[in-house]
């Protein structure tokens, strides 16, 4: 299977080879463009196909099929709601902001897009491969934030405005013990580049190493992408759509795309931090990879479809007084350990 | 140990998960419905004799039928039945009425109509509909 | 940069409102997350029932009462049907008494399902919904194979019941009953169990002994609170007094055991189903009653337990076939009143999870 790994590499060799310098700036603007169609394709199909999966997983835990008409057994769907989006009227709101609001959906979607640039996806395949790679990530994702504020205060509604509050407080709150679980992982590698990462992981991934810090990392980042048991920031049964509940047709579909992008993208990065990213026997690289993250993907779902939502107080107090505590537990038994294994291990210093 | 219930309730999910749909994929499949379900009402013009029991039991005055006298016997025969369906309450009260067995309950549920003037059937024209259909099966 | 001043919002949480059981709107004044005052408007379903009924004979407006709670319409039309036989003074044959105690029972379970379902909708559980509908749909068969409607049956008649059971009913009673133990421990896991609906429901929206009684709540919601008070017991209707079963009651006084004693009563409702089963005896299961009912001129009270609280009927009669007056006394309106004092402080989340506990139709509540 060493061949099916090597084939991306050698599409892109043959593609440089084009050029007369294959290292000139031209070659590296080709490549650059081609990887970022490439993830613009992998975020969208993520999206397609895993809003697809949301709904037929929610129909197998009721023992019903899902959407079934449309295509094989209903795989289709999602195209047609699509298509039904498009075709839907642009309504905004009369005393809305009007450029904030239009700039939000860009924002909720844009931001994925720019986060999966760094995630190796296979052997040799990064689009752009930072020397800070995680750090450039939570850095991105600290952002997002604002998108949910801008279309809650942008839409002149009140329900949105409750909404795009909840999503501030939730938002930060998670943010922290999201970066402290990473820390743990980056302290044993002593680096941020992803790939550097993912190959410190050859012989143990790092999920046996930190068990405690995948789980808060797990937690954490369900509720950055406001997804049950912690989506009050849209809850239907409460104020409607939250931030969301005065956008139609495609500007609605943007922000579904963009939730839908950072669950893989979360899931992304929890598969190169602790999974051991696109490393396996047998299956190319890329393959293992989709793989990973489609079963994390998987579990979020099932979480979501199996669990009620919990209230605000109960959300931040489970934030800062229970992960965050855990989080830097953690990072101390972290240390420790990495201190007792300097000593023990001779030979291995700095 | 505190998250048990939470455990729990995603092996409950995932048990459902592996079970078979209890769904029925309409309208291919249709369902089959009890004979005493009164999803809709059925007329057998023959065997009306114009007692009006049912148009008197009617809460909401839904049926309305004319009758005249044949010669040579004192049954009447019917001249016209209709309902209005858009006042029925589906209640079941004018078969229970009916003594010959002419009004019964039958089991259509499909009688959504676009216009407001469709829902004044006229049950001997169902009726007679309904005869032409059974020879060759329901084609409808 | 200081801040001026804060501002209340007062959100309309309107008729169409993903989660306002039924169409039923309340203005909601909130200080943040904190709710500081609720004011419920009503009537969107109103109807004119009680005025309906003055223009139609006694026999006619059974189907109308059907309408009213229409998640377990055979209680209703046992209200209906047996106020009216307290005016006339009819026996009921005992074949027609305990098939109204099982269809009654019956939906009891059915509308408590709806209840349990919909409170763990209104807290995002849609897997829990689903199970409980799943679940309700069995019983909704055995009420088609007999009555011919699901959900406005039109069973009961004036004098006892309108269809006996077809043959192929009593399998799937005792099958539907042999199942439910499973069930209810599938709610509970799947619901009552879970930790963050627990958190969400306990402690939230108490309402006292004193508070309770003084605003004249009843059925479930008073009997969460600790008074052990059910009209089956306390003022016994039709054969009731035969069958062997207890009233749960729950002191916690919140959210959780208002939903809680939902799933208790389940349980006695299956012994009660139990006993009817085994002791129905052969027989009519319609009284001889004139064609034309025409009570003697006088007013009559009576009350039943519904699923949602006590609901009454009250009668006045002048004599011709068609009453006077009809006066509905809803159970869920009367236990509706409660609901604003008690969620003044508590968060709007909370404010959905009660307004879903104490169990509300809106078909009762307008008429």
């Amino acid at each position: 299977m060493d061949a099916l790994n090597q084939l991306p590499l050698s599409i892109a060799a043959a593609i440089r080879g084009l050029f007369g310098d294959p290292h000139s700036i031209w070659a590296d603007l080709a490549m650059d463009i081609i990887a970022f169609i490439l993830v613009l394709l992998i975020i969208v199909a993520a999206a397609l196909i895993l809003i697809l999966l949301e709904r037929k997983v929610a129909g197998w835990t009721s023992q019903r099929p899902g959407p079934n008409r449309l295509g094989p057994r209903g795989w289709f769907q999602t195209i047609a709601d699509a298509l039904k989006l498009m075709g839907k009227e642009d309504v905004t709101p009369a005393q809305a902001d009007k450029w904030v609001f239009k700039i939000a959906p860009m924002f909720i979607l844009g931001l994925p897009v720019m986060t999966l640039g760094v995630i190796p996806y296979g052997k040799g395949l990064v689009p752009v491969d930072l020397d800070l790679g995680i750090f450039y990530f939570l850095g991105i994702s600290a952002v997002s934030t604002v998108a949910f504020l801008m279309a809650g205060w942008g839409s002149n509604s009140k329900y949105a405005l409750l909404g795009g509050m909840r999503a501030v407080a939730q938002m930060i709150s998670y943010e922290i013990p999201l970066i402290f679980a990473l820390l743990g992982v980056v302290m044993i590698t002593q680096t941020f580049r992803l790939s550097a990462i993912v190959d410190a992981q050859k012989t143990l991934p790092f999920i046996v190493v930190q068990p405690l810090a995948f789980l808060i990392y797990f937690i954490a980042g369900i509720a950055e992408v406001n997804r049950a048991p912690f989506d009050l920031v849209e809850a239907d049964q409460e104020i409607v759509a939250g931030p969301f509940t005065e956008y139609t047709g495609l500007r609605w579909g943007l922000f579904f795309l963009g939730e839908y992008g950072n669950m893989f993208a979360v899931s992304a990065i929890a598969v190169t931090m602790f999974l051991g990213g696109w490393q396996g026997p047998l299956l190319p690289g890329w393959m293992w990879f989709f793989l990973k993250t489609g079963i994390l993907i998987f579990v979020m779902m099932w979480v979501r479809w199996t669990f009620p939502r919990m209230r605000i107080d109960h959300l931040m107090h489970f934030a800062w007084k229970v992960l965050l505590p855990l989080a830097l537990l953690n990072i101390v038994l972290t240390g420790l350990g990495i201190y007792i294994y300097q000593l023990l291990v001779p030979g291995i210093g700095g | 140990m505190f998250g048990k219930g939470l455990f729990k309730g995603m092996g409950i999910t995932l048990k459902r998960m592996l079970q078979p749909n209890v769904t029925q994929f309409y309208p291919e499949e249709m369902p089959k419905l009890p004979p005493r379900a009164r999803s809709s009402m059925a007329l057998d013009p023959d065997k009306c004799i114009v007692c009006n029991m049912c148009a008197n039991a009617c809460p909401n005055q839904v049926i309305k039928l004319t009758g005249e006298k044949t010669e040579g016997s004192n049954r009447k025969t019917l001249i016209s039945y209709t309902m209005d369906i858009g006042r029925c309450l589906y209640c079941g009260l004018c078969t229970e009425a009916c003594n010959t067995g002419a009004l019964v309950p039958s089991q259509e549920f499909e009688n959504a109509v676009y216009d407001r003037e469709d829902l004044l059937w006229d049950m001997m024209a169902r009726a007679k509909q309904r005869k032409q259909n059974a020879p060759t099966g329901k084609e409808e | 940069m200081t801040i001026e001043r804060t501002e209340e919002i007062s959100l309309n949480m309107g008729p169409q409102h993903p989660s306002m059981h039924g169409v039923f709107r309340m203005i909601v004044h909130l200080e943040g997350e904190v709710v500081t005052k609720i004011e419920p408007k009503i009537g969107y379903l109103h109807r004119g029932l009680e005025k309906i009924a003055e223009s139609r004979t006694y026999a006619q407006f059974i189907p109308y009462t059907d309408r009213l709670d229409y998640l377990a319409s055979p209680h209703n039309n046992l209200a209906y049907v047996q106020t009216v036989e307290k005016l006339l003074g009819i026996q009921v044959p005992e074949r027609a008494e305990y098939l109204r105690v099982i269809f009654a029972e019956l939906a009891r379970i059915a509308s408590h399902q709806v209840m349990i379902g919909s409170l763990a909708l209104d807290m995002a559980g849609w897997t829990a919904w689903g199970y409980c509908f799943r679940d309700r749909e069995r019983i909704l068969d055995l009420y088609e194979m007999t009555a011919g409607g699901r959900l406005t049956v039109n069973y009961m008649r004036i004098g006892g019941v309108s269809h006996e059971p077809p043959p192929e009913f009593w399998p799937a009673l005792n099958s539907f009953l042999d199942d439910l133990p499973a069930m209810i421990e599938e709610y509970y896991g799947i619901f009552y169990g879970n930790e963050i609906a627990q958190a969400r429901m306990k402690g939230i929206g108490i309402l006292t002994k004193e508070m309770a009684e003084n605003y004249s709540v009843t059925g479930c919601a008073l009997r969460a609170s600790g008074v052990q008070y059910d009209v089956r017991k306390a003022a016994p209707y039709g054969i009731y007094d035969r069958f062997d079963f207890d009233i749960p009651v729950l002191y916690g006084c919140d959210t959780y055991d208002r939903a809680l004693i939902r799933l208790l009563e389940m349980r006695e409702s299956l012994k009660i189903l139990r006993q009817a089963v085994r002791d129905i005896p052969e027989g009519p299961v319609m009284a001889k009653v004139p064609k034309l009912i025409k009570p003697p001129a006088g007013e009559v009270y009576h009350r039943v337990e519904n699923p949602k609280g006590e609901l009454g009927f009250y009668i006045v009669s002048d004599g011709s076939n068609k009453p006077a007056r009809v006066r509905i006394r809803p159970g869920a309106f009367v236990n509706m009143q409660v609901f604003p004092p008690i969620s003044v402080g508590l968060k709007i989340q909370d404010v959905i999870a009660i307004f879903a506990s104490f169990d509300a139709v809106l078909g009762e509540v307008d008429k």
